[in-house]
């Protein structure tokens, strides 16, 4: 009987959590990441900007398929003759999910004051425009320098009748909570509760329409195997963040897809270029120690046994989402994979092992040359990658220390320079911009973790930044890159996949960013919530047959316990008498 | 005189060896460990080298997850290494931490219990309230946070093991020199006039130096798996094959899921026995050397 009654009170408390009328359609998404704020000027975490994707509609947009520049909340735009100043014109009957008009004021306000008060993800952006209202569905964009960025406004537009009151300076409102639940995108905010989940409901008012599904719920699950898990069973809806040993499981389900989306990530093998304080071991300064080291990284191996095949080899870097701004550069001018190249170099160079210790001295038998490895300890590839960068180094007579640090540690030492080697990646954005800044000679003891300058790189750099034909300045770009992969202080290893699996058996219209490569959650603008749909009238969040299986059973037991005992009652009453 | 003392020193020693060999469990302990050493001696003659460097390991065509059958005496990892060579060469750093970091413990917990119990008074006093410092604090946590701090290296976790595990040592030493002192010999020899450091070295070290030796053979085990911890929780040096960090990588990758038992059953094997090995010779020698322990078993 106590059975019974935990059993229905299970059953009770499933189905009050199942509930359809208050959220409807609800899609269960699984992240690992958890971030520090939902404000939009201070937070910085990859999954964060999930959320404003949703919330926060941008005055351009971006296609799904190529990321080509698509209107908005603009729906068209001019741009002047000296190509410094566009006007947008904004969409008819703007509305915010609280039903405030949305107007071209909220527009300019967003921009001006992301500029004076230094909004981490606007500024950069808008560190040179100038916008104006011209009236409520006008706004005009003043750059100070050619910018060919432009007509690209993807920056989030927040409502100015919501953020003017709490954000009378920079200081102030980072601290903002950011939970007024306000926003033009498809979603906005609902309820919050950091480190567990954030809710998000559909806007009727957004510009598009309103979505299919009426409730986003983003669950945080740290441990990987827990968001798998829950994706098996069906309690999530789609996952972020799978380890690679799972997807082959994964996939197996009938139900479920696991994809790779590649959106330019890469891991790169850094070699210290000497520019920061501390100096890496003499060898690296000549180009040809260098060249050497990129020929005995076997990209193959690490993919195979490192990644499980899912990466594909690099050649340069590649400074944004889009393929196309990573240069073709021909087979036979690649530093590919060739040990008994690399011993030859380096005789040739002088490096030999006059003692016969496996290790090469500098020439003029000097001391072994011996290089400080990095090894970043926050993921589990980067220590599996520094226990084959000793063999790679050893079949070429160079020997290896390894020192581990996490993420922050390691930062601190690239930063003094205090390092010969590294593995560690990034992912970039759209724009190639801020990926190609980040190796200019400006970035040294910042961002430049490469620790290298080339004066023709700072030239190039700075004229791509202004160029506004799109044609000459991927030439720029491709130029760019193709010097620093000659000097040969930064071996992309592989350009590395999202892992990312969702279920099939609920909902449909999962979109990929840029098409077929892509991944369908955390790309660049998140276009897939918008256009799934529940399959075949299934309602989000509803009842599985396996709960009303499992009710059925119980009220069957329930009924079948209350006539027995029932029947011993009469019987008892029938003995009393 | 000396000739005389000495022999008697040599007698007594051949004594203790005779009854050791008498008792089942240190003949057993003996055995065991004695395969390890040679084991690690000879690792060259028997395993080689190559096949633990993944890139070679490749090169030679090795596959993923080889099964004994497959490949080689132990199959391979999912670096494609051979786990035989591994296993060989961790023994090496097994053993060596253990001796190492136990050597370390007893020379502490020695020199603290020794003068701790002999000068008395306020040293005394100052040496026991370190001394429970160190046992009060969390032996592992201590542990932790030393390797994290200190860095990755054989050398740092001898230091982290030795200076985390004396304070057991240094009461029990203390405690039987404390004894020791108050016995008529020891009063002799000071109303003739011998120093104190004469006293120490000539009657109490060598009453103590039983207790020392039993004490040491079983922080070896106690050494061993400290190393074996450390190493699973990836505070071990990356670059040297030790049985714990065999057992961490092989947990990481997955090795268990997939049911390959090859790849981590030789150096858990392999840790079991060794200690084992060490506690049975520890236990044996304490017995024969501490009396009132006799009765016990």
């Amino acid at each position: 009987m106590l059975l019974v009654l935990v059993l229905t009170m299970m059953l009770g408390a499933s189905l009050a959590s199942a509930t359809t009328e208050e959220e409807g359609v609800v899609l269960r998404v699984g992240l690992g990441q958890p971030w520090t704020t939902l404000n939009v000027t201070a937070g910085f975490e990859v999954s964060v900007y999930e959320i404003w994707n949703l919330q926060y509609a941008t005055l351009t947009d971006k296609s799904a398929d190529d990321f080509s520049t698509i209107e908005g909340l603009a729906e068209s735009w001019d741009a002047s003759d000296d190509g410094l100043t566009y006007t947008y014109t904004l969409r008819e009957g703007l509305l915010w999910s609280d039903d405030t008009p949305l107007t071209a004021e909220d527009v300019a306000w967003t921009i001006n004051t992301s500029r004076d008060q230094g909004w981490g993800n606007h500024v950069a952006t808008t560190v040179n425009l100038d916008a104006v209202a011209i009236d409520d569905r006008t706004v005009e964009i003043t750059s100070l320098v050619p910018d060919p960025k432009l007509p690209t406004m993807d920056v989030y537009i927040v409502p100015k009748h919501i953020w003017e009151p709490i954000a009378p300076d920079g200081e102030a409102v980072t601290s903002y909570e950011a939970l007024d639940g306000v926003g033009s995108g498809p979603f906005f905010i609902e309820q919050y509760e950091p480190e567990q989940f954030v809710r998000m409901r559909a806007n009727p008012n957004y510009w598009q329409g309103e979505p299919a599904i009426d409730t986003i719920v983003f669950q945080i699950f740290t441990n990987a195997d827990a968001r798998v898990a829950a994706l098996q069973a069906g309690e999530l809806d789609a996952i972020h963040d799978v380890a690679e040993e799972s997807m082959a499981t994964l996939d197996d389900d009938p139900n479920i897809v696991a994809i790779a989306g590649y959106q330019g990530g890469f891991d790169e093998l850094a070699i210290n270029g000497g520019a920061a304080e501390g100096q890496p071991h003499p060898a690296l300064l000549d180009p040809i120690v260098r060249r050497a080291i990129g020929m005995a990284i076997d990209k193959e191996a690490v993919i195979e046994d490192v990644l499980a095949g899912f990466g594909e080899p690099a050649t340069t870097i590649s400074p944004s989402a889009d393929p196309s701004w990573v240069p073709d550069i021909p087979e036979d001018e690649q530093i590919a994979y060739d040990v008994a190249g690399a011993n030859a170099l380096l005789d040739e160079a002088g490096y030999l092992d006059t003692d016969g210790d496996g290790i090469r001295e500098m020439p003029g038998g000097g001391d072994n040359i011996v290089l400080r490895h990095g090894v970043n300890t926050d993921s589990n590839t980067y220590p599996a990658i520094g226990e084959l960068f000793p063999g790679w180094m050893e079949v070429i007579g160079l020997g290896v220390e390894l020192n581990s640090y996490d993420g922050g540690q390691l930062f601190e030492v690239i930063i003094a320079g205090d390092y010969d080697t590294f593995v560690w990646g990034w992912t970039p954005f759209v724009d190639p911009d801020p990926m190609l800044s980040y190796f200019t000679s400006a970035e040294i003891g910042n961002y430049n973790d490469a620790n290298w300058t080339d004066p023709e790189y700072d030239a190039l750099y700075e004229e791509q930044k202004q160029e506004l034909d799109p044609d000459r300045r991927k030439e720029i770009v491709h130029e760019m890159l193709r010097i620093m992969y000659d000097a040969g202080v930064y071996y992309p290893i592989y350009y590395s996949p999202d892992l990312q699996a969702y279920r099939t058996d609920r909902f449909e219209g999962w979109v990929r960013q840029p098409a077929d490569i892509g991944p369908v959650m955390f790309s660049n603008t998140s276009p897939s919530y918008f256009q799934l749909q529940p399959v075949g009238g299934v309602v989000g969040g509803g009842i599985s047959p396996l709960v009303l299986i499992v009710a059925g059973v119980v009220v069957l037991g329930v009924v079948a316990l209350v006539l027995a005992n029932a029947q011993r009652k009469r019987a008892t009453a029938d003995e009393r008498e | 005189m000396t000739v005389v003392v000495g022999d008697r020193k040599r007698q007594r020693w051949v004594e203790v060896a005779r009854e050791f060999w008498q008792a089942r469990s240190g003949r057993i302990g003996v055995i065991i460990l004695a395969f390890f050493v040679i084991l690690a001696i000879a690792a060259p003659l028997v395993a080689g080298t190559d096949y633990i460097n993944p890139v070679k390991a490749r090169a030679a065509g090795l596959p993923q997850w080889g099964t004994p059958a497959e490949v080689g005496p132990l199959g391979t990892d999912h670096f494609r290494r051979s786990v035989w060579d591994q296993f060989v060469y961790g023994s090496r750093i097994s053993l060596l931490v253990g001796l190492a970091a136990s050597f370390l413990t007893i020379l502490i917990g020695s020199a603290v219990g020794i003068v701790s119990g002999f000068v008395g008074g306020k040293l005394d006093s100052a040496l026991m309230r370190i001394t429970e410092w160190f046992l009060v604090i969390p032996f592992l946590p201590l542990a932790i946070v030393l390797a994290a701090v200190l860095g990755r290296s054989l050398l740092n976790m001898i230091f982290v093991i030795g200076i985390t595990s004396w304070p057991s040592t240094a009461r029990l030493v203390r405690s039987q020199v404390l004894t020791l002192k108050q016995r008529t010999f020891v009063d002799r020899s000071r109303s003739l006039g011998g120093s104190g450091l004469h006293v120490v070295r000539q009657h109490i070290l060598p009453n103590v130096s039983g207790l020392i030796l039993a004490n040491t053979t079983l922080a070896v085990p106690i050494s061993i798996l400290t190393e074996t911890t450390l190493s699973f929780l990836g505070l071990g040096n990356p670059q040297t094959a030790s049985w714990g960090k065999t057992l961490e990588e092989a947990f990481v990758n997955g090795a268990i899921a997939r049911n390959a038992w090859w790849y981590y059953l030789p150096a858990g094997v392999g840790i079991v026995l060794v200690v084992l090995a060490f506690t049975l010779i520890g236990q044996t020698l304490e017995q024969i050397v501490d009396p009132r322990l006799k009765d016990r078993r």
